[in-house]
């Protein structure tokens, strides 16, 4: 499986070590980390799902154990929560949409657990449905990673007639800014991550047209620094999350060949553990199961060679949201 | 999961250190189960809200134990929104909050008002012997507020910490008098700025002031406009450091309302803009490699030139206004050029500006020579981002 053709010289993505390191995630329960993180369960197993799919191992993890577990997590709302006795929540929700759907769970999902319905009848019911945006829980937080956690998941569950999209749409487009970026609201500075979430959301809602892609193109490619890694805003260090937020973005409004690829390609494989797997936000920081599912999400995107394919607006690999989407 | 900034670690754990790290991780679960045994039992008395408070700190992040407090909070410590104040939207219908406090350590409010400090003055009724009803609830918010700061400072960028402290401010706004709720939230706007000068650029205190300012202003707490303090702070900020992008961005967001509520005529438009034309470019005559300020230039030309969505500040300018104001920006950028020539956003500048100008105008397109002499330029300084600079070769050569 080592890179050829067009990218000779580049460090060899190590993917058997990377396959490990995710596989060994749930052997670590003599480590503190591993419990003061539970509240990230699901979503851990999300990233870590889909940086296996996009290295080609899709059957790393046990896949009926990993469909009781997302329904273990289930409330009798149709949310999920993080793990078994956490309160429901729309990212743990969103994260079990999209595990369910890359293993295929969608009829244990009606069979075991409260069925789809129940699950798009809980994250409609976190709209606001005066300004069009979503709430996270019951407690009220709004932001537009909650917007477009929402859209994400109501597509796949074909359920996107349950949220006023139209209205959604409107909330994106309040938290425009001048310089062609998003903000968490309205009048709140643009932040690679929020603009993310929100021209992802437009993308789902199929209202690209609404976005300026030349300002927010220029103000992305910005983002990449000499090291080429990507920042999440202006001044600040790169950060392997960030540049798959950035890169996705610019992959949805089709300008990637604003920045330079290689270098980036470089710099995620500089941040990679080549010996017991797992990629960092920089060259040398500890590792994580975040930093490695958006690196190798970046590197799919960038076309490194023996990868599948990523989808950049679900961050999902692509013949999955083909085979749910059509 | 998602750890920032964490040197990865050189070797394995010695057995020493496993078996503390067991030890920890036993007396972690033990306080994690106490604390979900009494939500299972739907007990949120005191017992239950004191176990959430050593969790808490121990782990922030877990938010299912926030909400256990809250349902702590509102099951008995507070006593209920002030008679005639609008129905709670935060008080959501789950069937825990709708449990009755009959459980072994119901009545938190009076147990814990026990050990609350004796209440300040201003909590005392008019008569100077019996408390205000609502006193209980002040004593409670405050402590509720305290309790968050030394996390917040240990955690500046947990989402949920910042989530509960907005939460305990809304129920000020519920169950206090307006003069009461009005000063925790003025006190609140004291720490964020202190949360900014800590960090300048903290994504979340930034949001987190707007969201407290709108707060204030509201007629909810006898607020009136506050853009004339929040634009000097602006100023305040971008003098101690010119590349605090998130202060510029602030400023453009208050230049529409502090017009209009300068009710500065067509005069008083252009003074201003001159007026901010000129505190940006002596930043760029310092610092001319710094994003943030030519964002802002970006902005400043947007707004003369561009949609007219964008045109706030001074939307009445003629067309031969606009062009003069662009032109003479275009003389300034070039003499940046005498003192920096290999700094590339003055020839992004200067391309962008052109072309912009040329459109403007519906000119013959200005200069080839320049134009590609400028392009060159930033494909020499700028290798990264050639795809962009071949289109926008492209576009002029097209027009
Ligand atoms: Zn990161």
């Amino acid at each position: 499986m080592s890179p050829t053709g067009q990218l000779s010289g580049l460090p060899i993505l190590a993917i058997d070590s990377h396959v490990r390191y995710i596989q060994s995630l749930d052997t670590k329960k003599d480590e503190l980390d591993y419990w003061l993180t539970e509240h990230l369960r699901l979503n851990g197993v999300y990233w870590g799902l889909t940086a296996l799919h996009l290295l080609g191992r899709p059957d790393a993890l046990p896949r009926q154990e990993t469909i009781d577990f997302v329904l273990s997590c289930q409330h009798d709302n149709g949310g999920f929560g993080a793990a078994p006795g956490h309160d429901a929540h729309m990212l743990s929700t969103v994260s079990a949409v999209q595990i369910l759907a890359m293993v295929d769970g969608f009829d244990d999902l009606e069979t075991k657990g409260k069925g789809k319905q129940q699950v798009g009848t809980y994250i409609a019911n976190l709209q606001n449905r005066d300004t069009g945006t979503f709430s996270g829980d019951e407690w009220g937080e709004e932001d537009t990673r909650f917007l477009y956690g929402a859209l994400n998941a109501l597509s796949l569950l074909g359920l996107l007639s349950l949220a006023d999209v139209d209205k959604a749409v409107s909330y994106v487009v309040s938290c425009t800014n001048h310089d062609g970026g998003y903000g968490v609201r309205p009048g709140a500075e643009s932040h690679s991550g929020q603009i993310f979430t929100c021209v992802a959301a437009l993308a789902i809602a199929q209202r690209l047209d609404l976005v300026d892609k030349e300002k927010l193109g220029r103000w992305l490619s910005e983002r990449q620094v000499p090291c080429g890694g990507l920042n999440g805003r202006p001044e600040k260090k790169e950060d392997v999350c960030y540049s798959w937020w950035v890169l996705s973005s610019l992959k949805i409004i089709d300008l990637v060949h604003w920045i330079d690829r290689e270098a980036l390609i470089r710099f995620i494989l500089s941040c990679q553990d080549e010996e017991s797997g797992g990629i960092s936000d920089r060259p040398n920081d500890r590792v994580d199961v975040w930093h490695t599912c958006f690196g190798v999400a970046g590197l799919s995107l960038l076309g490194y060679p023996n990868m599948e394919t990523v989808d950049p607006v679900y961050c999902m690999p692509k013949p999955v949201i083909e085979r749910i989407l059509g | 999961m998602a750890s920032h900034g964490v040197a990865r670690a050189s070797g394995p754990r010695t057995e020493e250190q496993r078996e503390l790290d067991l030890d920890k991780i036993d007396r972690y679960r033990t306080l994690e189960n106490q604390v979900r045994q009494k939500a299972t039992d739907q007990s949120f008395g005191e017992e239950t809200f004191q176990l959430t408070s050593k969790l808490l700190r121990i782990n922030p992040e877990y938010y299912t134990v926030w909400n256990v407090r809250r349902r702590c909070l509102i099951s008995g410590l507070l006593s209920g929104p002030l008679p005639g104040s609008s129905p709670s939207k935060a008080l959501p219908s789950s069937s825990a909050t709708d449990t009755p406090t009959t459980s072994s350590d119901a009545s938190l409010a009076s147990s814990l008002t026990r050990t609350q400090q004796p209440h300040d003055s201003q909590t005392i009724g008019h008569n100077g012997t019996t408390p205000e009803p609502w006193a209980g609830d002040l004593d409670t918010i405050k402590s509720e507020l305290a309790f968050t700061i030394p996390l917040l400072m240990e955690f500046p960028k947990c989402y949920w910490i910042w989530q509960y402290r907005l939460w305990v401010l809304d129920q000020a706004v519920e169950r206090l008098p307006v003069s009461a709720s009005r000063r925790i939230w003025e006190e609140e706007l004291g720490l964020v700025s202190k949360m900014l000068h800590r960090d300048t650029r903290n994504f979340h205190a930034w949001g987190y002031r707007r969201h407290v300012v709108t707060k204030l202003e509201s007629s909810t707490l006898n607020g009136s406009s506050m853009t004339e303090p929040e634009f000097a702070y602006t100023t305040s900020k971008i003098n101690a450091d010119l590349s605090n992008f998130s202060a510029w961005h602030s400023r453009s967001q208050l230049i529409p309302r502090l017009l209009n509520e300068r009710k500065a005529d067509q005069a008083a438009r252009k003074d201003f803009l001159e007026r901010e034309l000129n505190l940006v470019r002596e930043g760029l005559n310092v610092g001319p490699e710094d994003q943030s300020l030519w964002f802002y230039h970006q902005y400043l030309i947007a707004n003369i030139l561009e949609t007219p969505g964008y045109q706030t500040i001074a939307p009445d300018l003629t067309d031969e206004e606009r062009k003069s104001y662009v032109e003479s920006e275009i003389v300034e950028i070039k003499d940046l050029l005498e003192d920096y020539e290999d700094i590339k956003w003055i020839y992004e500048a200067l391309l962008e500006y052109t072309l912009a100008l040329d459109k403007l105008t519906k000119a013959t397109p200005s200069s080839q020579h320049d134009l590609s002499s400028w392009l060159g330029k930033l494909r020499t300084l700028d290798p990264m981002r050639a795809g962009r600079w071949s289109d926008m070769e492209k576009q002029w050569s097209q027009a």
